[in-house]
């Protein structure tokens, strides 16, 4: 047991945090923020961690990485995730997207979807959700008919990040089997989002412009090639999906990076020896700490060879609270000014405290809900019987 | 980084595992909570036979000389009993200052006896009056002491104390008398004594007064990690308890434990004890680092009061009224819990230290 990194480890965070803080302009407050410039941006920083080797570390040299370790990729994940996500969507395509073509992808899918991912070149967007299956997600309705050689593709996506980036890409969960029963009639088609028949219409959000839309397909053709994985055999592509993206986002580092935001504020400010802001500060480095730790437990199991959905799930659950508390107990203590967003020249720490609360509403809620995630760990985890 | 536990750390769990179900039932358990000490000396006696009284004492004593991380794993398998035996106090609170204090013919003659278990240590530190472990004692330091001590783990069966004075830390031997330990009415886990001193002989340990500050401080962190490590052990029984009891006590013609609000307790008990686990792991491993452990024991007992507190809340209320009964084994558990919640470190205390870990001052 060892809870530290290597001294090559530290070195490269050192490294990675020099890069980003050349590369990243003042104006950076990640991609939601209703600033035109933003994609474009992590665009740019995308090409240029591909020019580095460090876009897609832990693949596998074959498909253009380099085999990093677990540890070395989560040092990477802290980073990004702790300046709020400068890859920008494609972080989607390194995380999970990616080693899911790899898992179930054939040789020739490989070869035509990885190389732009591995170069930084691609935007992916995920179509799970719709208006009537969120939770429920194998209730879905999207059609996929097989008819002369291709799929023809209706129905709508909702929630569904990055699609207006705009995507080049998505990774489509829809229904080819009406007749079977729900977890077995489903696939994974890739879709070009250029293709005739898809529309696209982005949803306002409370933390701003260009993160969620809804996605129509009207009659949309998708050759057969673009099938991932078995026909019907799609929802063994989701769960291990859903796997990957749990362990993959280190959301515990934007919590620790705004944590160490509100201890320089607090010096600054005079205001340190408060028993209030002292222990409000502690109690978030100790929910921190506490969440860090469960995350790097499932990684340790990872990285022995194993896929820890209970774990990730316990991980998960500890990673969403927290960030609601930081928040929570971040703007308490900011005061008044605390509500005022980013360009107001009061807004204590440029408005990153607001944000974070406005990004982070519906973090009990986004890739499996609070309670689904706890149904989970009590069915699997506890060998409780099945909820009512 | 790795947070697996190695094969030669398995292999002590494995070993601790099999010990607590073959010889330490919660029906021996109950058996020596009723002795007026608290001991039973036929099992302190298998435990010093598998090594584990010496366990984190050097070598040449004689002892193991594993770490705290050990001790902890350790412990949190006993916790799983919960084990009755003042294995904490003797190796955290006694033989730890012996060692890092004691001159060469303090340790030559002391720590064997505490390696083998032939001798018990404990560590009298709290005051009448005193506010909690880290107010400075007044009692008067000297080669005679006379004074009184509170909340004494396992005095009755120590034979060596490790007494805090104002002088720094004294060694009495209690089997030369003028020492008398009264138990007070403690929560029946742990033993705790009211120890009149009486004229008893004592010899101080080498160093200045401020070196044994220090190392009062670091055997109170060791005991807290050690201590919240078996409170974590008992948690998971406490888990296991209420996971049977949820899976069959059948209420409205299911199992209570498919009724989402009663299982999403039982998944937060399960999120508490496994970070409580780790928070504990981590703090026991900085401890046997150089460097300051601060920040890791501290964030281990301020997260460890809460999560312990949380866990207990719903086991009790996953089992209904059963768990109230002393018939049923929960309370063993919950005894244990709330002693090492109150013991060691408040959360506020605790949160302060991390406070002034983070660079607050």
């Amino acid at each position: 047991m060892d809870f530290s990194f290597t001294a090559g480890e530290e070195a490269f965070r050192a490294e990675l945090r020099a890069f980003l803080d050349e590369a990243l302009p003042l104006w950076w407050r990640g991609i939601f923020s209703g600033d035109e410039r933003a994609i474009p941006l992590t665009r740019d920083i995308c090409a240029s961690l591909a020019d580095r080797g460090w876009l897609t570390m832990a693949w596998p040299e074959e498909h253009g990485g380099s085999d990093a370790g677990v540890w070395k990729q989560t040092v990477l994940r802290e980073e990004m995730w702790a300046h709020e996500e400068p890859r920008g969507p494609q972080y989607m395509n390194l995380n999970y997207i990616g080693p899911l073509i790899m898992r179930f992808g054939t040789a020739s899918q490989q070869q035509r979807f990885l190389p732009p991912m591995a170069h930084g070149e691609v935007i992916w967007c995920q179509g799970f959700s719709e208006p009537d299956a969120g939770s429920d997600l194998a209730s879905l309705r999207t059609r996929a008919l097989r008819e002369e050689g291709r799929f023809l593709v209706s129905g709508q996506k909702i929630w569904t990040s990055y699609a207006d980036a705009p995507a080049d890409w998505c990774l489509l969960l829809a229904r080819t089997d009406p007749g079977a029963p729900k977890h077995r009639g489903i696939s994974v088609l890739l879709v070009d989002m250029r293709s005739p028949g898809i529309v696209v219409r982005p949803i306002p959000t409370m933390a701003g412009p260009h993160e969620l839309n809804e996605v129509f397909f009207d009659d949309v053709a998708v050759p057969l090639d673009c099938l991932l994985g078995n026909q019907d055999g799609g929802w063994e592509v989701v769960v291990t999906g859903l796997t990957f993206e749990r362990a993959g986002i280190a959301r515990y580092a934007r919590a620790g990076r705004i944590i160490e935001m509100l201890v320089q504020w607090a010096r600054q400010s005079g205001r340190a020896a408060e028993p209030l802001v002292r222990h409000g500060l502690a109690e978030l480095r100790v929910r921190y700490e506490a969440a860090r730790l469960l995350n790097y437990r499932a990684l340790s199991l990872q990285a022995a060879g194993q896929v820890p959905t209970v774990e990730a799930s316990i991980a998960r659950i500890h990673n969403g609270q927290l960030e609601q508390l930081v928040s929570q107990v971040g703007l308490e203590l900011l005061g008044p000014t605390a509500q005022l967003g980013a360009g107001d020249p009061l807004a204590p720490l440029d408005g990153a405290v607001r944000r974070h609360w406005e990004r982070n509403i519906p973090t009990t809620v986004a890739a499996g809900t609070l309670e689904i995630q706890k149904n989970l760990v009590a069915l699997h985890g506890l060998g409780l019987p099945r909820p009512t | 980084m790795d947070l697996l536990l190695s094969g030669e750390q398995q292999m002590l769990v494995d070993t601790a595992r099999s010990f607590v179900e073959r010889s330490c039932p919660t029906g021996r358990v109950r058996e020596i909570d009723r002795d007026p000490l608290g001991f039973d000396e036929r099992l302190w006696r298998s435990m010093a036979s598998l090594g584990w009284t010496g366990l984190t004492i050097p070598e040449p004593y004689g002892g193991g000389g594993r770490g705290v991380l050990e001790m902890t794993l350790l412990c949190e398998v006993l916790g799983r009993g919960p084990v009755p035996s003042p294995i904490i106090a003797s190796a955290m609170l006694a033989a730890l200052p012996i060692a890092a204090a004691g001159n060469a013919d303090q340790r030559d003659r002391w720590l064997p006896l505490l390696a083998s278990g032939e001798a018990i240590g404990t560590l009298a530190l709290l005051e009448l009056g005193g506010r909690d472990e880290w107010d400075a004692p007044r009692l008067a330091g000297g080669p005679v002491l006379r004074g009184t001590k509170m909340l004494v783990p396992w005095a009755g069966a120590a034979s060596l104390l490790a007494v805090a004075t104002d002088d720094g830390l004294l060694v009495v031997d209690a089997r030369r008398g003028s020492v008398r330990a009264e138990r007070h009415v403690d929560l029946g886990a742990d033993p705790l004594f009211r120890l009149e001193l009486t004229g008893a002989c004592a010899e101080r340990l080498d160093g200045s007064g401020e070196a044994h500050d220090s190392v009062i401080r670091r055997a109170l962190d060791c005991a807290a990690t050690v201590q919240l490590a078996y409170a974590v052990g008992s948690a998971e029984r406490a888990l296991e308890l209420t996971l049977e009891h949820a899976r069959h006590r059948q209420q409205f013609g299911r199992p209570v434990g498919s009724f989402q609000a009663v299982a999403h307790r039982c998944v937060d008990m399960r999120s508490d004890i496994d970070a409580c686990r780790y928070l504990a792991y981590r703090a026991a491993w900085a401890l046997d680092q150089d460097g300051s452990p601060d920040l890791e024991v501290a964030a281990a007992k301020a997260y460890g009061n809460e999560a312990l507190r949380r866990i207990f809340v719903h086991a009790h209320q996953v089992h209904g009224a059963i768990g109230f009964s002393t018939e049923h084994d929960l309370h063993l558990f919950t005894r244990q819990a709330k002693q090492a919640e109150l013991s060691y470190g408040s959360t506020t205390t605790e949160l302060d230290r991390v406070a002034v870990a983070m660079g607050l001052g």
